[in-house]
């Protein structure tokens, strides 16, 4: 599988994996995976080979990821900030996308096989049409695999993602599904574009640099911050072990600040709910006082319909989601054909240019026949 | 088998926290100890620069300490290239004191900068507001110029009314707790949600600078550009999420909770912050030294370098030098904003 390497760890590998399993183990892990360019500089190639070994620095790192037992794992693919980036570079990694979402697709059997659910989490209709269409049918594809996910974070930013959270919510409220007093923290959560992920338990920074840059703010207010010199194209096991090492010592502290976050969270909700019942109870009773037992029933009743709005408009958002990305996913008559013929022309050019690439078939599905055997 | 594996995990992890333990002993008994003695050089130096040599008066210790910092304050602000405008102070520990914390504000003020922001995730320093605004005043009369003084400082305060912009100020202080994080991103989704619910707009209005707008609130304090964690949790513990994209974190590393931690608690030492943020800076590359795992890994993967150790171990005892290697860390970084 292009995307999670084959293999399984050596020895030493093994028993020091069956070590850290004995302590707590982070269930999903997100990568700031920094450094290609400045590898690429310090190993005298292109910048495009540089982003080419970082992908295949993330397939190994997926396979580790396996072999630890960490099923979820973030990446932070390509930032919105990125499109400053020169024209070169920029369409450079489309094209490094598409390559492999096209990859990505031929390897369905295998995907089913190990049960991989790949999500893309970002503004996608700032892509090119042609790659958004290739990320939708790929996360069509494996929608409904349930055994590891890997989460893409592509034109994505921090930011855009509470904003579009917030505006999602605006649409409920426009909608008639929620109310205004309906949006907490617990609903923000659900409305991120990783809502249907928990939150990164680490968070791993490699290439020295210091700072989050706009990667799952939200979701990493209490995760393990690890900041690695290594760059990403020679982030090894050991590194990878070095993180989940500093996760462990950090856990128990970790543990109990988010306890005392989330008593904090249940309390703001419990406020929120009593002054939107007292309100109510005022409207109603024409300013006569309520006694307390029918105060506490009118709590519990209303903070039962708003569970049961907020469900529903949830249910409603990811119906909308999935229906984005099974439309985007659908083929699109000649547009679609056009778009495959100008891949497969530019696939076979930059195979000249690319050492990279193992010399197997870049060609999609319906071309294999173009393939040769230009085998390191 | 599992049983074995366990052990095996618990000896690593006693091993580890030994080694932290040590590791601390050192910084606190040794490297402390040949610190305060270069201290006491450089302040008697400056003591005498600063007041005409040869002195012939005998200058209490308290004095020539006070003076000393004074001189090298003046100094050390202009030293600086790059200045952070706005500090986050990030207290990840159990244990407060409000003296250490007010030195670092005074000398943040000192230096120059303009904004700083004091944080610890159980709310506490927000809740004894008063008390920290009284230690900060009173380590601004024992640090600072008269004439520094004055103009100095506006102190914002979530408890009281919106106070007034002094005129003149030069460095204003807040201080945070989890509410101003995720819980006033919450608050501006519902007031976008209530207007919307209102027909004063559609959800399609909602974008980031609007939301941006929302969260600066009328002060319009900008983003932190340098946030200073105290403690050993490697975590921001809902710092500011919205605000801290771009923010550069003075941090663990991974390397350095395996070779040189902190304490948790008691009197944690400061290793000099100057050496450790400079080295930090320059040590994209830079091999770490003594720790048995350190040593143990990079056998194991030659390849791989690790970063040196740069800590802030606690804010007990923080040292000014500690304080002074952060900005200088800070002047040395470089943001890319995407390109």
């Amino acid at each position: 599988m292009s995307w999670i390497r084959e293999g399984e760890l050596n020895l030493l590998e093994r028993l020091f994996a069956n070590i850290l399993k004995a302590g707590p183990m982070p269930k999903h892990v997100a990568f700031i995976m920094d450094g290609n360019r400045r590898y690429a500089r310090k190993r005298h190639v292109e910048r495009q080979e540089g982003h080419t070994q970082g992908f295949d620095k993330l397939a190994e790192t997926l396979r580790w990821c396996l072999n630890l037992d960490i099923h979820e794992v973030t990446v932070y693919a390509f930032s919105i900030e990125n499109f400053k980036r020169s024209q070169e570079e920029v369409d450079g990694l489309m094209q490094l996308a598409k390559e492999k979402f096209l990859r990505l697709l031929d390897e369905q059997e295998n995907l089913r096989k190990h049960g991989v659910c790949i999500r893309v989490l970002g503004d996608l209709t700032l892509l090119p049409d042609d790659l958004q269409r290739l990320i939708a049918k790929s996360v069509v594809a494996t929608r409904a695999h349930n055994k590891c996910f890997l989460n893409v974070c592509f034109a994505y930013t921090s930011r855009h993602e509470i904003a579009n959270a917030v505006k999602e919510m605006a649409w409920g409220v426009e909608q008639g599904l929620l109310h205004s007093s309906d949006v907490s923290e617990a609903l923000m959560s659900q409305c991120l574009y990783s809502s249907r992920s928990p939150n990164p338990d680490l968070l791993i920074r490699t290439s020295g640099e210091v700072r989050l840059s706009d990667f799952l703010l939200w979701q990493t207010s209490h995760s393990c911050l690890v900041f690695q010199s290594v760059l990403w194209p020679e982030y090894s096991f050991w590194n990878l072990c070095e993180a989940i090492l500093q996760y462990q010592l950090n856990h128990p502290s970790l543990q109990k600040a988010w306890e005392l976050h989330r008593e904090s969270q249940a309390m703001q909700q419990l406020e929120a709910d009593r002054s939107c019942v007292a309100e109510l109870l005022h409207h109603r009773g024409n300013g006569k006082p309520v006694d307390s037992q029918a105060r506490q029933t009118a709590l519990l009743r209303y903070a039962a319909s708003r569970e049961e709005r907020v469900r529903r408009f949830l249910c409603t958002l990811q119906q909308k989601r999935d229906a984005f990305f099974d439309h985007m996913s659908g083929p699109t008559l000649d547009g679609d054909k056009a778009a495959k013929a100008k891949e497969e022309k530019t696939a076979k050019g930059k195979k000249g240019a690319n050492p990279a690439e193992n010399g197997e078939a870049k060609a999609d599905q319906a071309q294999k026949v173009e393939a040769t055997a230009d085998a390191k | 088998m599992a049983l074995v594996y366990e052990f095996v995990w618990r000896v690593l992890h006693a091993l580890l926290q030994l080694q932290r333990t040590i590791i601390t002993w050192l910084r606190v008994h040794v490297w402390k100890w040949s610190g305060r003695l270069w201290k006491r050089a450089t302040a008697a130096l400056l003591v005498s620069l600063a007041l005409g040599f040869p002195s012939h008066k005998k200058i209490g210790t308290q004095t020539a300490k006070r003076v000393s910092r004074r001189v090298r304050l003046r100094t050390d602000e202009k030293a600086l290239e790059k200045l952070p405008l706005h500090v986050g102070l990030l207290i990840v520990e159990d244990d407060h004191q409000y003296t250490d914390i007010a030195n670092l504000v005074v000398w943040c003020m000192a230096v120059g900068i303009s904004y700083v922001s004091v944080y610890d995730n159980a709310g506490v320093f927000r809740r004894n507001n008063s008390r920290l605004m009284e230690e900060i005043m009173k380590q601004q009369r024992e640090l600072l110029d008269p004439e520094k003084r004055r103009t100095s400082l506006e102190l914002i305060s979530h408890s009281s009314e919106q106070q007034e912009p002094v005129l003149s100020c030069q460095t204003v202080v807040k201080v945070l707790s989890p509410d101003d994080g995720k819980l006033s991103i919450v608050r501006a989704a519902q007031q976008l949600c209530k207007s919307v619910e209102q027909k004063e707009r559609t959800s399609t209005d909602i974008s980031v600078p609007l939301l941006d707008s929302l969260l600066r609130e009328s002060k319009d304090i900008p983003d932190p550009d340098l946030v200073m964690k105290f403690g050993p949790v490697d975590s921001t513990l809902g710092f500011l999420p919205w605000h801290i994209r771009l923010t550069e974190f003075m941090i663990h590393s991974a390397v350095l909770s395996l070779t040189g931690g902190q304490e948790a608690g008691g009197k944690a030492c400061s290793r000099s912050f100057r050496s450790a943020l400079e080295q930090h800076s320059r040590s994209l590359l830079t091999v770490n030294s003594p720790g048995i795992l350190v040593n143990g890994f990079q056998c194991l993967n030659a390849g791989s370098v690790l970063v040196s150790s740069s800590s802030l171990p606690s804010h007990k005892d923080v040292s000014y030098e500690d304080f002074l290697s952060a900005l200088r860390h800070y002047a040395a970084c470089e943001q890319r904003l995407g390109k």
